[in-house]
């Protein structure tokens, strides 16, 4: 398939919070109860449509336990998005989060586009942190943010749309230099080089051949 | 358990993996999702029930190079794989009688009890046939109130409260460990893999509990009933992976493996390695999981079991036992001894290689020759059609379920012997 541009993201989170579910739902649309649980890294794509563009996303799945943090830091490098996730009925992985973003700062490009996802609003019986925690957490951070489901899918489309969307708005206004690919943005066939892009857009590694 | 009529049924014509599946079943809903197993146990190859019983003299002495010839070729069949691994591993030494091992089998069980009733004093649900899965201490030592389940005061100990910590990580992957089995439905089975994690965490505290742990101990849980032996399989098993599990800040053990392919690659093929390398994989990280959680994840259940039983007869190394029972003695064993005949017959084949070559490098396990086999059986596609490391995994991803482990092995030492004879050269 070709595509204008592709975006390279990273799942990021608190182990169990759902990471893998999010992902499967949206690259195959479906739910999984029980997911495996991810051993280092795992991957996933998906075509969508912004402007009337063809983007690429592909999507990084890290785990989430403590240890693998050295792995995980390799991936900030040269992603464009990150999705920071928690469960909304485990307060220790809301805690957490300034842990994570602190991680993401250190290691990713400071043009990155941060998304963060309460997850599992189906399970409002068991909140553990008010929508009004999540929204303040991103408020201070600058963050977007929203509460999403992976089991009934709601907002799972939106999250990772609206993340493209805002990394599409960066371009536009120029905040990248899309010729170089570590900001995790790719030029692709047919794609038009970002304003600020001086050079070429059509650069070596492009290629434009990704069909 | 399965009647012997079951097990008998499966050496005749129509053997198949409906009969197999009799052993680990799975749960109806699940099986879309997991892989074809394409083990199949073969009479003449499998070592079956019989040939097993057979292989030890009248006071227990075991044939361990006929046990070995037997599953390099055909696997070990299901109704004995616990008791066969128990050697493997080596837990017990074939050259002891039934007295001796019943004596260490007693001995092992009342220091894992001791272990145990440790861990129950300081967290009371262990072996309660329940687990937790949410936290019961704060990051910094605060218990947590829920019922009086668990902990009371703070907790000051750093070793005591690190370890605290792991125990609601273990239970929320013990709910996705191997949950499509239906040995995995039921809470108290749930309960015996949490109880043997949380516990080799604690005696292993230098290491503690990494995730991928779990798909290690699983089926150890699953072939031993006894949770003591359980337990010390699963110990066993963690000498030969432990330091891939060994984490600090900038990295983790499992990347000494990870460069070990990488130069593997490099000398077998280059070209190969240029390619990942300007791909940016040079790392290998795309075969992390292989290696750390040994292919579980390529193949169905079933044959994952196959697959390690393979590996660990052709890694046999007849010193195995004292190596770990009197490490002090064992240490220039391999390089002091003078191998006849007999003596070699006792190694499995990859081990057999490497000391005939002097070979001694720890991190070259046979899992990074077969990890190096399966990119090398995909070469030609990654050469030609992988543009980034998201083809690379993809293309690796690709091959879950279509792996026949004893082929994979057999491809492993023929890059194993390719690649000791170019390394010698230069």
């Amino acid at each position: 398939m070709s595509y204008a541009y592709l975006f390279k993201y990273i799942i990021i989170g608190d182990t169990g919070v759902g990471k893998s579910c999010l992902l499967l739902q949206f690259t195959d649309k479906r739910f999984q109860p029980v997911h495996d649980l991810t051993i280092g890294v795992e991957f996933g794509a998906r075509m969508i449509t912004i402007d009337n563009k063809p983007i690429k996303l592909q999507i990084w799945d890290t785990a989430g336990q403590e240890s693998f943090r050295s792995i995980t830091r390799s991936y900030y490098r040269g992603a464009a998005g990150a999705l920071l996730v928690y469960d909304i009925t485990r307060r220790e992985t809301f805690n957490h989060l300034a842990s994570w973003l602190e991680d993401a700062r250190q290691h990713a490009n400071a043009n990155m586009t941060i998304m963060l996802i309460g997850n599992k609003c189906d399970l409002a019986h068991r909140r553990a942190v008010t929508t009004e925690e999540g929204e303040q957490f991103a408020k201070d951070h600058g963050l977007i943010f929203m509460e999403a489901s992976a089991k009934t899918a709601q907002n799972v489309e939106e999250a990772f749309i609206k993340t493209a969307a805002t990394i599409y708005k960066k371009i536009q206004d120029g905040v990248f230099d899309v010729s170089n690919e570590s900001y995790g943005i790719k030029v692709g066939y047919g794609g038009i080089p970002g304003p600020s892009g001086g050079r070429d857009g059509s650069s070596s590694q492009g290629g434009g051949c990704c069909n | 358990m399965v009647g012997w009529e079951a097990i008998a049924g499966m050496f005749g014509k129509n053997a198949g993996t409906e009969d197999l599946e009799a052993f680990y079943p799975v749960r109806p809903e699940c099986k879309a999702d997991i892989p074809k197993t394409r083990f199949r146990p073969r009479a003449g190859k499998t070592l079956s029930a019989r040939r097993w019983h057979a292989a030890f003299s009248e006071d227990g002495h075991l044939d361990i190079a006929k046990v070995l010839r037997r599953i390099q070729r055909g696997g070990i069949h299901p109704s004995i794989k616990g008791l066969v691994w128990e050697f493997l591993l080596g837990c017990f030494d074939p050259n002891s009688s039934f007295e001796d091992r019943n004596q260490l089998r007693q001995q092992r069980r009342e220091r894992y009890g001791m272990w145990k009733t440790e861990c129950q004093n300081m967290v009371p649900v262990i072996g309660s046939g329940k687990f937790i899965t949410t936290p019961i201490i704060t990051d910094d030592g605060q218990p947590i109130e829920d019922g009086g389940w668990h902990v009371t005061s703070a907790v000051a100990d750093k070793k005591v409260a690190q370890w605290m910590l792991s125990l609601h990580q273990i239970g929320l992957d013990v709910v996705r460990t191997d949950r499509a089995l239906t040995f995995y439905e039921n809470e108290t089975n749930q309960a015996k893999l949490w109880d043997v994690l949380a516990i080799y965490s604690w005696v292993d505290d230098d290491i503690g509990y990494v995730q991928g742990m779990n798909d290690i101990c699983s089926p150890m849980v699953i072939l031993l009933e006894n949770e003591a032996d359980a337990f010390w399989c699963f110990e066993r098993a963690m000498r030969k992976l432990r330091e891939n599990f060994r984490c600090s800040t900038n990295s983790i053990g499992v990347q000494s493996q990870l460069s070990t392919l990488s130069q593997v690659i490099r000398t077998v093929d280059p070209k190969l390695h240029q390619h990942l390398e300007d791909l940016d994989g040079g790392e290998y990280l795309f075969a992390f999981r292989m290696l750390m959680v040994l292919f579980r994840r390529e193949f169905s259940f079933i044959d994952a079991l196959y697959l390690w039983e393979v590996m660990w007869a052709m890694e046999y190394n007849p010193n195995i036992f004292s190596s770990y029972e009197l490490p002090s003695t064992a240490s220039d064993s391999n390089s002091a001894q003078t191998f006849d005949q007999k003596l070699l017959k006792q190694y499995g084949k990859f081990e057999r290689i490497n000391v005939k070559n002097g070979h001694t490098d720890k991190n070259s396990a046979l899992a990074v020759y077969l990890a190096a086999s399966v990119l090398e059986s995909k070469n030609k596609v990654i050469l030609k059609e992988a543009k980034g490391l998201d083809d690379v995994v993809k293309i690796m991803g690709d091959i879950t379920g279509n792996l026949d482990a004893k082929k994979a092995c057999k491809e492993a030492l023929k890059i194993q012997d390719k690649y000791l004879k170019k390394a010698k050269k230069s």
